[in-house]
């Protein structure tokens, strides 16, 4: 029996936007959803998606992607793989599981949002299957890190972490509810399809399997660009909604771009940066986060986006500026505050380590190299708790990660600081000034309390460093510590001891 | 170079087919291949395909074109797919309407 070619059908059997006669359109497709906004609703009628599947095409795919990514997960079973990672490329997957998987679930959400309430039939077809798409992918990152969880019990952050209080879902709870949760479906397709999927999953899902590939964890690699394969395809309802948006409204068009890009941007740096330039044992790292970020961000996705008529975002220059700093504080704050997350930063300090960083970010020394050293030479008084964290950073109002940007002041020196602003009896504080406009441009949806202003508040008892780590739910089987303090400081063991350390080199020495 | 458009494809045993099936339709550009390992960037300008019966050459003849979904985890530009071929091309457009293949 000859089938009829998809092409021959699909229009026919999609086009089920008929005029309601029993209810008011407006109570099946209310605005506060649907989010036309400028656009007049019959212009949606001319959304498509060049990327086409039909229900017998997406199973039959579906089935063959399981089928092999289980097969590759079930032949590494009985291998001694896991055991012979590096410790440091663990805590990358340890942050993505966590990171990650219930991401997906709120992704879900998402998908089902745009199923139920997009303006046309094809879309709501898209969203449908992007739905399967991303119920597969909260399913599969939850199940292939439930395999360790036996091994190590950071592990079982995979399922935990976004049920916690823990600083680092705040913050991505706190990103992705208002990107895939939140929005109407317009926003939301040009925040999660457009930018998110189109943009930045490629950088953790398939950037980040060259590097997984490199440190032998196949199994890793294989899974998350498994997983990219479905967002290549779902991520396509970004397109025509940008290309309708664009056309009647570009001015909200380039806002919300503008705003779930720097959002996207500030949680990568935390989330992704670190991985590649510091977890990732050097003789696998394929390239650095920023080079990284140049292939898939800068090259691919901003000439995305300016073929679709935008422009690049207003604070272009403060992005670009931070591709060299962001990440490189972010990581620092990271194993200070080592207690209070699921995985074991790996400072990544050593001499090779910083040589290596030194040539691809040329103001490394300059800037991290004396903070590295105090820290160094603390480890090597054997003082590691000098090197504890006593108090609480301060974390931004806009993204709730800490405000840890250091930027150059006149005379030279580079300094931390924040950006304040003084809204309805409040002193605000925040990472990057870009942080500052967004939270102002939209302050009555991104204005939530940090960590910071609950403890301040006194939601946290006691209020001290136990207090603290109960309220993030984190327990002493899953605190993070460095995993080997000897990789990082035994090149500097002797050396002369100068600034703060040095109090304590004497010390120790008397 | 902003017209450059291509699949970028995931670790896996037929990437070498297909970047043969690529060159053979699109005799007349040079295809160029950016291999990372893990993932492997496959590259034109402006507009590239690759067909069906040229994917089923090198792979079998059972192959079907659907299954190219298994092994692209992103592209460069707009792809746009039928039951016979995927073309990649520049997401500005100057005729041809949305999901239209211009045939060769």
């Amino acid at each position: 029996m000859t089938l009829l070619k998809r092409e021959e059908w699909q229009g026919f059997v999609r086009d089920v936007d008929w005029t309601p006669t029993y209810v008011d359109y407006e109570a099946i497709y209310p605005e506060w959803h649907c989010g036309t906004g400028k656009v007049p609703r019959e212009a949606w009628q001319g959304w498509e998606e060049s990327y086409k599947v039909s229900y017998p095409e997406y199973v039959a795919t579906q089935r063959e992607k399981e089928s092999s990514t289980y097969a590759v997960k079930a032949a590494l079973q009985r291998s001694n793989t896991f055991q012979d990672l590096d410790e440091g490329w663990k805590s990358a997957t340890k942050m993505h599981f966590g990171g990650v998987a219930l991401v997906e679930y709120a992704a879900v959400i998402g998908e089902l949002k745009m199923a139920r309430f997009g303006l046309n039939g094809s879309w709501r077809n898209m969203a449908t299957f992007g739905q399967l798409d991303e119920m597969r992918h909260a399913q599969i990152t939850t199940f292939f890190g439930h395999e360790f969880v036996g091994q190590d019990a950071q592990y079982d952050w995979t399922q935990k972490t976004f049920h916690t209080n823990d600083w680092v879902p705040i913050a991505l709870r706190n990103l992705f509810d208002g990107m895939m949760v939140a929005p109407n479906v317009v926003d939301l397709a040009i925040e999660l399809p457009f930018t998110f999927e189109t943009g930045f999953t490629n950088l953790q899902f398939i950037a980040l399997s060259a590097d997984a590939l490199e440190s032998g964890d196949v199994n890793f690699a294989n899974m998350i660009s498994s997983i990219q394969t479905d967002e290549a395809r779902h991520s396509q309802q970004g397109g025509p909604t940008m290309e309708i948006l664009v056309e009647h409204d570009p001015v909200r068009a380039q806002w919300v771009i503008d705003k779930s890009f720097w959002g996207s941007a500030r949680a990568f740096a935390a989330l992704t940066g670190p991985a590649m330039d510091y977890y990732t044992p050097l003789e696998h790292r394929k390239q650095s986060y920023r080079e990284f970020m140049e292939e898939w961000i800068i090259d691919q996705y901003i000439h995305t986006i300016e073929d679709y008529g935008l422009k690049k975002p207003w604070y272009w220059d403060e992005f670009i500026t931070g591709l060299d700093t962001w990440h490189h504080g972010l990581h620092m704050g990271l194993w200070y505050w080592r207690p209070t997350v699921w995985w074991r930063p790996k400072a990544g300090v050593s001499k090779d380590e910083r040589a290596w960083l030194a040539s691809k970010y040329p103001n490394w020394e300059n800037v991290y190299g004396d903070k590295w050293d105090v820290m160094i030479d603390q480890v090597n008084a054997n003082n590691v708790a000098a090197t504890l964290p006593e108090t609480l950073p301060w974390l931004c109002s806009t993204c709730h990660l800490p405000c840890c940007n250091a930027t150059p002041s006149r005379n030279g020196e580079w300094k931390v600081r924040t950006w304040q602003l003084d809204y309805d009896g409040k002193k605000y504080h925040f990472c990057t000034n870009a942080c500052r406009q967004i939270f102002w441009k939209d302050r009555d949806n991104v204005n939530h309390e940090t960590l910071i202003d609950r403890f301040l508040a006194g939601q946290i008892q006691p209020m001290d460093v136990g207090g603290i780590l109960n309220y993030m739910g984190m327990t002493p089987d899953a605190m993070g510590d460095d995993p080997d303090y000897g990789a990082w400081t035994r090149d500097y063991i002797g050396r002369a001891v100068e600034g703060i350390a040095a109090a304590t080199v004497q010390g120790a020495t008397q | 170079m902003n017209s450059v458009v291509g699949p970028i494809l995931r670790m896996g045993d037929q990437i070498e087919e297909v970047i043969a099936a690529i060159r053979d339709d699109n005799p007349d550009q040079d295809i160029e291949v950016v291999d990372r390992g893990s993932y492997v960037r496959i590259q034109g300008h402006d507009r590239i395909r690759v067909t069906q019966n040229t994917l089923r050459g090198y792979l079998g003849a059972d192959y079907e074109i659907r299954s190219f979904g298994t092994m692209m985890s992103s592209f460069v530009g707009r792809v746009v797919n039928n039951s016979d071929e995927i073309v990649w091309e520049n997401i500005k457009r100057t005729a041809s309407p949305e999901g239209v293949l211009a045939h060769d």
